[in-house]
């Protein structure tokens, strides 16, 4: 489609333009809503506020409270433990399903649904359903002891230690697939010509996609394990669905410790207080992320 | 980086394995089959149990197995579910709140992947000053637990007068899916050979036409990636769609929580798993019809990073 | 290049999908609309968290007697209390007040009448001689300052002890036991003939109604009070306390290893087959027995407190008001506050609810026998005490509630248990 070049002197301002009148919506977002309530979120921290914001001001009270909270110190112990497992099992989970997948199987079509549709369901399903399945006694084990295992028990969700580890289940079990799928879209991305040239190099398979395929995936990797990340943080439903926090407050995470203390506690200071403490780390880690890589891009003149 | 030397033809569909396979059952193959089965039943299991408990009597979940089949099949769970099951002082089950989950999906499906289209787009061609450092912050947004931000969002949609109706529910989601989407769609414009738009803009063309008659034309893949993970999004949203849509659009999720989280009542396990179901049905039912577009939309270069 | 159409194809589609969502909304709510413009009675929407079964038939007598003293109820029912009331507050400081809504009788709502939230019911409340006719503990959570903020709907007692009249008679416990040393007495015979002595559910709040039960049994009303309400470090630190909390702990060695996490509904349907001996559980149990077609003093046994005085714990459910300038929904909360205190609304919905009415003055005769004893407790008012929300604000109430379940599920010394419970306490 070959169109005459328009004489462009006269519109040469309004393109400048353009792109900042169309980003407006995402600057209002960012600086409204992210912000600005992460602003007033900084402020309340700092006040004596109960069910509603006050202008007391108490300084680092609120903080110094939530470091004497045992809760709280838990729900940071359980938060790491609970990342570092869910994202590695994710991955790991995922680039297997992926990889033997696209191995001519038949039937890949139901398999990757099966895989994939547990992402459908809710937080609140997910967690009810695993709750279900893990309660000792009346769960699968009791099944596998009537199966002629008696003295069969699996009690990790009633567990003040394991408890924890139900709920990397309960999430794997969900996100896993998506991880799956998004590794499956990359290695499809893959030139076929590499596995030609392995081959001929004599290369085993599993050397292949350790050494050559999962450095190509790469960025691949990197987009998954942000999205991860972000429902590590963010982890409340499930846990809600499937402990209650519980037993006792063993698997107490800091977002149900916020949600806890916004609303059935009445205490938003330290709710607030809480909340600063969590996206503190979050910022700490993606600040050098992201400088890394917008350096790393602009060196490749490619955003 | 792998150049896509087609434009927008997403990539290979069958197995890209070049490498030919002869049908063999070696001992890796019959692995390969093993691992996916037991996968598969991993996977499965949940379903299976809350399918299964939908379809048995009160009395037969108190007395068998979770994993047991029916005896006396019954799809009484589903109807009251349905219909009859109390979550309030009317006792109409779950259906009053379909269609306002529908409501509230669709413009919170469409007015996000609009605008994280159009940002998309802008971040990745036309990249003005400063922009990229705002994308980093919405990025960095994803990470807040909504709980966080909902007071705030509370008085902030009271001052403008909107709170607890159907445009604030909209907007909420807005805010909240914008950061995901956006990141998907940089992702794949930024996969896209950049000849494409300067060959545009030598023409002639400006922001908004490159972008309706070049661009957009070519996101149908990672629209509809985009479309599932917002639709199942929202679908599934609880804590947002109680506090912000107000009372005459209280999506499905509520009613779904009213009928399993009862604090001092009686639990019918059974109809807790027919109301899940029934509220997931929509989300899964997307997912069992659409999956193959979801990867193939994926593998289009949403992630390419 | 890409063609026109393909565009003109997703505009299309965009168009649909807007007019799809501008549909008018669902049938069900057409009809609640047409019913309440049909009528113009003076509309209440109500917030509240009844939705089961059993809760939902008790909430429909308020409802039925509102719409038959001329009102229109608009019901607005979300199940959890906590998210009950996060949207209670959110929609107040969304300027969208509901007209009424539920709270418990507690100490939640303090913050919004401080903050002149909520309109105040004293013409109801003066007309019907509220000071005289509620209990004390009540009262002191609906008044502040002289005006009164909420209308009582009912009375639960917390610390019932409900046991299987099967398991007693397997394990030789010939009477019930009406003392602390006899209560666990009874619970060395249920162990002693193999069933589990305790049915318990190990959640939070159950583990509370544990401490409760020990603390106002065995610690007496004078150290409950000071405990609880004065929140005394010196009787936190004593001796007495330091009893009371190793007799809570000493339940646990009672309970079945399965209790942690398990509803509390479950651990009832433990004492209904027999299988337990006893539960500690508020008269919302009592729900379950009648589901289960046990009837009280037949099949189960219900036990008010291990002394002949024993405190009778008191909470409950109220209705807040909303502050609102509009003249009908003015007049909604004043009809609401009167039916809501009325004699036959008091029974029918205490009934249903397995609670028992706030008016001292109502006739007995119909409740089951539970729920008589307890109606016969409640009219001595030296019995009368509340719940730990009562007395504590829900973070003091919260604080408390995380040292002890940690107490319960772990090797903490009970030194540190009490030194713990003074610095939550003392906030």
């Amino acid at each position: 489609m070959s169109r005459p070049i328009r004489a462009v002197r006269v519109r040469s301002l309004t393109p400048a333009v353009k792109p900042y009148l169309a980003l407006l919506p995402m600057a209002l977002t960012v600086i409204v809503a992210y912000l600005g309530t992460m602003a007033w979120t900084l402020r309340t921290s700092f006040t004596a506020s109960r069910t509603f914001a006050s202008d007391k001001f108490i300084g680092l009270a609120q903080y110094e409270r939530l470091f004497d909270n045992e809760r709280w110190m838990l729900s940071l112990h359980n938060l790491a433990l609970y990342g570092v497992l869910f994202i590695l099992a994710c991955l790991v989970i995922g680039f297997l399903l992926a990889v033997f997948i696209d191995q001519n199987v038949s039937g890949e079509g139901v398999l990757r649904t099966v895989f994939l549709y547990p992402y459908a369901m809710s937080f609140v399903a997910t967690g009810l359903v695993w709750q279900w399945l893990l309660t000792p006694g009346t769960g699968i084990d009791g099944t596998i002891a009537a199966l002629g295992f008696p003295g069969f028990v699996f009690d990790w969700i009633v567990d003040q230690d394991m408890a924890i580890y139900t709920i990397v289940i309960a999430t794997v079990w969900q996100s896993a697939g998506l991880v799956m799928a998004l590794m499956l879209a990359g290695l499809r991305g893959i030139d076929a010509d590499i596995w030609k040239a392995a081959r001929l190099d004599g290369i085993p398979v599993w050397r292949v996609y350790l050494s050559i395929i999962l450095p190509m995936l790469w960025p691949t990797i990197a987009t998954v394990f942000l999205l991860l990340a972000t429902s590590v943080v963010k982890l409340f439903d499930a846990v809600v669905a499937m402990t209650q926090g519980g037993p006792g407050t063993a698997s107490e995470v800091p977002a149900k410790f916020i949600m806890d203390h916004l609303f059935l506690r009445s205490n938003i200071g330290l709710a607030s207080a809480g909340a600063i403490m969590l996206l503190v780390p979050v910022v700490a880690l993606l600040a050098p992320y992201a400088y890394a890589r917008s350096r790393r891009s602009r060196a490749r003149g490619h955003a | 980086m792998m150049a896509q030397t087609t434009l927008a033809t997403p990539a290979v569909q069958a197995p890209a394995v070049a490498r030919p396979r002869r049908r063999r059952f070696t001992p890796a193959r019959i692995g390969i089959y093993v691992f996916l089965f037991g996968a598969a039943l991993f996977f499965l299991l949940p379903l299976y149990v809350m399918a299964v408990t939908s379809l048995k009597g009160m009395d037969e979940i108190r007395a068998g197995s979770i994993l047991a089949l029916p005896g006396a099949w019954t799809v009484e769970p589903w109807r009251q579910a349905w219909s009859e099951v109390c979550t309030g002082a009317s006792c109409e089950g779950i259906r009053g709140g379909f269609w306002n989950s529908v409501r509230i999906t669709l413009p919170s499906t469409i007015l996000p992947i609009l605008i994280g289209a159009v940002n998309g787009y802008a971040l990745s061609f036309w990249r003005p000053r400063g922009a990229n450092i705002l994308f980093g912050v919405l990025l960095g947004g994803a990470f807040i637990p909504v709980q966080v931000m909902i007071y705030p969002l509370v008085r902030l949609l009271a001052g403008a007068g909107i709170f607890g109706s159907l445009p604030a529910i909209v907007l909420v989601h807005l805010v909240f899916g914008m950061p995901v989407m956006t990141l998907l769609f940089r992702n794949y414009y930024a996969s896209l050979p950049q000849e494409l738009f300067h060959a545009a803009r030598i023409d002639g063309g400006g922001f908004w036409r490159i972008f309706l008659h070049v661009v957009l034309p070519l996101s149908t893949p990672i629209i509809v990636v985009a479309a599932i993970m917002q639709v199942t999004g929202v679908w599934n949203d609880y804590i947002l769609g109680l506090v912000f849509a107000g009372r005459d659009n209280l999506p499905m999720t509520v009613q779904l929580n009213n009928v399993i989280n009862t604090t001092t009542g009686t639990r019918l396990y059974n109809v807790n798993m027919a109301a899940t179901i029934l509220t997931a049905l929509v989300p899964l039912a997307l997912y069992f019809f659409s999956g193959r577009w979801f990867v193939r939309g994926i593998a289009a270069g949403a992630v390419k990073g | 290049m890409y063609t026109a159409p393909k565009y003109q194809a997703l505009a299309l589609a965009c168009a649909a999908f807007f007019a799809a969502a501008a549909a008018p909304a669902a049938p069900a709510n057409a009809a609640a609309a047409v019913a309440a413009a049909a009528s113009n009675g003076p509309r209440a929407e109500v917030i509240h968290w009844w939705t089961s079964g059993g809760e939902s038939a008790a909430v429909k007598q308020v409802a039925q007697a509102y719409r038959a003293a001329g009102g229109v109820w608009v019901d607005t029912a979300i199940a959890g209390g906590d998210q009950s009331r996060a949207v209670t507050v959110n929609r107040i400081v969304g300027g969208n007040p509901p007209t009424a809504a539920q709270f418990n009788t507690s100490k939640q709502f303090f913050d919004i009448v401080e903050q002149g939230m909520l309109n105040n019911v004293d013409d109801v409340a003066r007309a019907q001689n509220w000071d005289k006719l509620l209990p004390e503990p009540i009262v002191s959570v609906i008044k502040v300052d002289g005006h009164y903020y909420a209308v009582p709907l009912n009375i639960h007692m917390q610390t019932w002890i409900w046991y299987s009249k099967a398991a007693f008679q397997k394990a030789g416990i010939a009477k019930e036991p009406a003392s602390v040393p006899e209560f666990f007495a009874a619970l060395d015979k249920l162990k002693a003939a193999g069933i589990v002595p305790l049915a318990h559910g190990g959640q939070p709040w159950q583990e509370t109604i544990l401490f409760s039960a020990m603390l106002s049994n065995l610690g007496g009303r004078d150290l409950y009070l000071k405990v609880l309400r004065e929140r005394d470090p010196k009787a936190i630190a004593s001796p007495a306390f330091r009893n009371v909390l190793l007799a809570y702990k000493r339940l646990q060695g009672y309970v079945d290893p399965r209790s942690p996490g398990r509803n509390w509904n479950d651990a009832t349907a433990m004492v209904i087959g027999g299988k337990a001996g006893m539960q500690i559980m508020g008269d919302w149990a009592k729900g379950e027995f009648t589901a289960a077609k046990q009837v009280p003093e037949q099949q189960y046994g219900c036990i008010a407190g291990l002394a002949p005085n024993a405190p009778y714990l008191m909470q409950g459910d109220v209705f807040v008001f909303p502050k609102t300038r509009n003249a009908q929904a003015l007049q909604a909360q004043k009809l609401l506050a009167s039916v809501v205190v009325a004699p036959n609304t008091q029974l029918a919905f205490s009934k249903l609810k397995g609670s028992v009415p706030v008016r001292s003055d109502v006739d007995a005769s119909q409740a089951d026998a539970c729920a008589r004893k307890g109606i016969a407790i409640m009219k001595d008012r030296s019995r009368h005490l509340g719940v730990s929300e009562v007395y504590l604000t829900p973070d003091q109430n919260g604080a408390l509630q995380d040292v002890l379940t940690a107490y319960w599920n772990t090797n903490m010394t009970v030194e540190k248990a009490q030194k713990n419970i003074a610095a939550a306490l003392g906030e």
